[in-house]
């Protein structure tokens, strides 16, 4: 096998990469202003929330389960953290110590999850569907309708600048951070381990059901950031927020060429995929196509970006 | 001084089955302790009970002459044990060094992952079979991506890595070829000579007389005997483990006459590795494809099979030219392949043994519709031919002994009846009585006009059975051996080509 081709194949997200400055250059065409500094900024801060659900969830993946409770972890948060700010009063502590709960909130709904995986071994798809019904009616009784509002305080800061860079750069770089830390960390391994071949890491002596639960509990963590972006970008409560999260961040890791059957995959590629997926809404936006059809025309794409990961996938496997 | 290794009195059911009954093995420091028994008598239950990876029922366990709680494979290995597992625990998606370390990465200071460490450490560990590492070998490839041998040597490395003071070989050589087998007996013999402990599982008598110390022979899930090596002989340890059953007589046959017309003729068959093969067999000839490890005997049946289609090349069946692209289109010209590579090629995990003999025949008979309840005689049969011990038709594979679930393998295409059987290394851990029973088998489909091509790793079993012994080296045909040439020596003679 050549040089180029394992350089290649080893690093799945190119295949998202190179989707990716397709779609920039078509969208850029489309949309003349696009690399403006103010519209590259709207557009990431819109695809935030999902390349941070995404992060999680390709943890998830990796190690050979599947979230789809995300979107209502998100939406859990996302009314705990706007109750709690209210009850505490508004002020920058009371702010603070809110969205702390609130990540411990989404922790614990990962935990919960984890449990009910890998512990009393339910099939992850079927279970999280339930979880994500119990946690989207517990969001429910939190607030009932959608409403409330944060300090201003709080959403100035998010859409704001930090050292003359906008916050939300910040939170790129810092979730880059941590993406790059787990890694390289043999965690990493062990996850990939366990979704390509359970029983063999067991065998091998790895604490497969901690890796699991771990896996679960950095999806819910992931989560919780995302809510707290999207409370920042709303500025309010909604019992329905994450309802679509789900999805798109399962899209994202895919398209990020991560392997939906586990072991294989990086929370790297998951990033553009979300960066990819939302494009692709933009493209469609811009190209103006008749209304009716535009579902239609954005489905197509995916797909044929979908495909495109699995063509070098298979390339890989009769190579 | 108490033994290193003091099992007794282990049982161990499995649901409605009794995988070990009365399991006994006493393993001394220093030594390396063959175990034995027939398909399906309790080794591999046992192994993995002294491993850690399955809980027993009953039965006392020491280590170091201590009681051991063993309740995850971990606990094991912390007591110095580690095993090798007959059906690999290699992870196909991560590189050969991540499967290698995995649990014990190579870590920088802080715990961060350290390619530079990985590298080196993995480096010196694969230099002792370098030599007989074969084509595509290197640290970085995936797993998945290997040959069967490529395979078994890195959970060889993976267990040695692990550095623990008895080491259990559960068919560590079963896809393993003479180069590499005597690499690995150096090997164990250097760890015997360092305090470390081996028990070694194999159904090849021979390596068993020329590495064990001791040997403990298991039957029906009893440990029934146990020798010192130097005073026993094989006729007492197959006694033991067959017990008053007698082995089924080889059954000697008249050669073929060579005028009998080929039933599948390859004319300068070209791939990546293979350069210009020709070969014909002739219906109720079984042709042998020998030399040493990798060298493009499975590519070829791969080949013919369509699995690898070849790059160049014509394939007759019955004197007529046949393209074969696919897997699928050589069933439908009645050409079977059973592969000892049960692992990767050939099982459906998690499904029934009925449906694992099934898809063959439904492919074969080009089948959309049928009704279990016919078909469950004929596989019934064919799984008794080999004797295979199972629990029902239902039950899923992986409840078998490995060597059972090669057997249902085999069975599978038996019970297509092809014209063309390709035979990769079918016998891979399945004992001796089955495996006469097999090879008597294949004579009688020979008989009744099939023509067979087969590769072992083995060469005694090329021997035993084959008409014609094609020679391969580097993906070409160098020697032909037939009539009075059939021996060992020509054979090896050949394999190491003019050199040795
Ligand atoms: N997980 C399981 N579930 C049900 N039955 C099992 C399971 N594992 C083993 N058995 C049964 O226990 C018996 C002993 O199997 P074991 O794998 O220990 O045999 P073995 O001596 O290693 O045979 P081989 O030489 O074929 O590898 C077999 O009859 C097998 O069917
Ligand atoms: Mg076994």
């Amino acid at each position: 096998m050549s040089p180029l081709l394992r350089f290649m194949t080893s690093r799945t997200w190119l295949v998202a990469l190179a989707a990716l400055l397709v779609l920039v250059a078509i969208n850029w065409y489309l949309q003349p202003n696009l690399m403006t500094p103010r519209v590259v900024r709207s557009n990431l801060s819109v695809f935030l929330p999902v390349a941070l659900v995404a992060i999680g969830q390709t943890y998830v993946i990796l190690a050979g389960d599947i979230d789809l409770s995300v979107g209502a972890i998100v939406s859990l948060v996302n009314v705990i953290v706007v109750s709690l700010i209210a009850s505490f009063g508004g002020d920058v502590p009371g702010i603070l110590g809110a969205m702390a709960i609130g990540v411990g909130v989404g922790i614990a709904c990962g935990l919960v999850n984890g449990f009910l995986v890998a512990v009393l071994r339910l099939q992850s798809i079927v279970s999280t569907f339930a979880t994500g019904i119990v946690f989207g009616a517990l969001a429910l009784l939190v607030m009932p309708t959608a409403g409330g509002s944060v300090p201003s305080v709080y959403w100035r800061s998010y859409g704001g600048t930090l050292g003359g860079v906008p916050v939300i750069y910040w939170i790129y770089g810092v979730s880059l951070l941590m993406v790059a830390f787990i890694a390289a960390r043999p965690f990493f391994k062990h996850l990939a381990a366990v979704g390509g071949h359970r029983a063999a890491s067991f065998q091998t002596g790895l604490p497969t059901t901690r890796i699991r639960i771990g896996a679960y509990a950095l999806c819910g963590l992931f989560s919780a950031f995302a809510a707290l972006c999207l409370t920042g970008e709303t500025a309010s409560g909604d019992p329905l927020l994450g309802q679509a999260l789900a999805l798109s961040s399962i899209l994202a890791v895919v398209v990020g060429g991560t392997a939906l059957a586990g072991g294989r995959g990086s929370a790297f590629g998951s990033i553009l995929g979300a960066i990819v997926v939302g494009t692709i809404s933009n493209v469609v936006f811009f190209a103006r196509p008749p209304f009716e059809y535009q579902t239609l025309i954005e489905g197509a794409i995916t797909l044929a970006a979908l495909a495109g990961g699995v063509l070098v996938a298979r390339g890989r496997r009769t190579q | 001084m108490a033994p290193l290794l003091d099992v007794a009195g282990v049982a161990k059911r499995f649901g409605a089955v009794t995988a070990l009954s009365d399991g006994a093995l006493r393993v001394g420091t220093g030594e390396i302790h063959a175990l034995l028994g027939a398909n399906g008598s309790g080794k591999s239950t046992l192994c993995k009970i002294i491993a850690g990876a399955v809980a027993r029922d009953a039965g006392v366990l020491q280590l170091h002459g201590a009681d051991a709680v063993l309740k995850h494979p971990r606990d094991a290995e912390r007591l110095g044990v580690g095993l090798f597992y007959q059906e690999l625990s290699l992870v196909p998606q991560l590189t050969v060094a991540d499967n290698i370390f995995l649990g014990h990465e190579r870590t920088a200071p802080l715990g961060f992952l350290s390619a530079r460490r990985k590298r080196a450490d993995v480096t010196a560990l694969i230099s002792r079979f370098a030599p007989v590492l074969g084509d595509g070998f290197s640290p970085d490839v995936p797993v998945a991506r290997l040959a069967a041998d490529q395979r078994q040597i890195v959970e060889i490395l993976k267990v040695l890595s692990r550095k623990p003071k008895l080491i259990i070989f559960d068919e560590a050589t079963a896809a393993l070829d003479r180069r590499q087998v005597a690499i690995f007996f150096d090997v164990l013999r250097e760890l015997r000579a360092e305090g470390v402990s081996s028990i070694f599982i194999s159904h090849r008598m021979d390596e068993i007389f020329a590495v064990s110390d001791r040997i403990t022979v298991m039957r029906n899930g009893v440990t029934v005997a146990s020798f010192a090596t130097a005073d026993t002989d094989q006729d007492a340890v197959v006694h033991a483990m067959v017990g008053d059953a007698p082995l089924r007589e080889r059954i000697e046959h008249p050669r073929p006459a060579n005028a009998a017309p080929a039933r599948i003729t390859l004319t300068s068959g070209t791939s990546r590795r293979l350069h210009g093969v020709s070969l014909s067999v002739g219906a109720g000839e079984i042709l042998g494809l020998g030399g040493l490890q990798g060298q493009g005997q499975s590519v070829l049946l791969q080949g013919l099979f369509g699995a690898a289609p070849f790059t160049n090349g014509t394939i007759a069946i019955d004197g007529k030219p046949v393209p074969v692209r696919s897997p699928a289109a050589a069933v439908r010209h009645g050409v079977a392949y059973v592969s000892g590579d049960r692992g990767r090629d050939a099982a459906l995990q998690g499904r029934s043994i009925f449906e694992n003999i099934a898809n063959a025949t439904l492919v074969r008979e080009k089948r959309r519709v049928f009704w279990p309840r016919q078909l469950k005689p004929r596989f019934e049969e064919a799984l008794k031919q080999l004797n295979t011990k199972y629990a029902s038709l239902d039950a899923p594979i992986g409840s078998l002994s490995g060597g059972n679930q090669q057997k249902v393998f085999i069975a599978r295409w038996l019970a297509t009846g092809a014209k063309v059987l390709l035979l990769d290394d079918p016998a891979k851990g399945v004992d001796l009585g089955a495996k006469a029973d097999f090879f008597s088998l294949a004579r009688g489909l020979a008989a009744e006009g099939a023509g067979i091509v087969f590769y072992a790793s083995d060469d005694a079993e090329l021997l035993s059975v084959c008409d014609r012994i094609l020679v391969f080296n580097s993906g070409r045909i160098t020697a032909e051996l037939t009539g009075s040439t059939l021996t060992s020596f020509h054979l090896t003679k050949a394999a190491y080509g003019e050199a040795a």
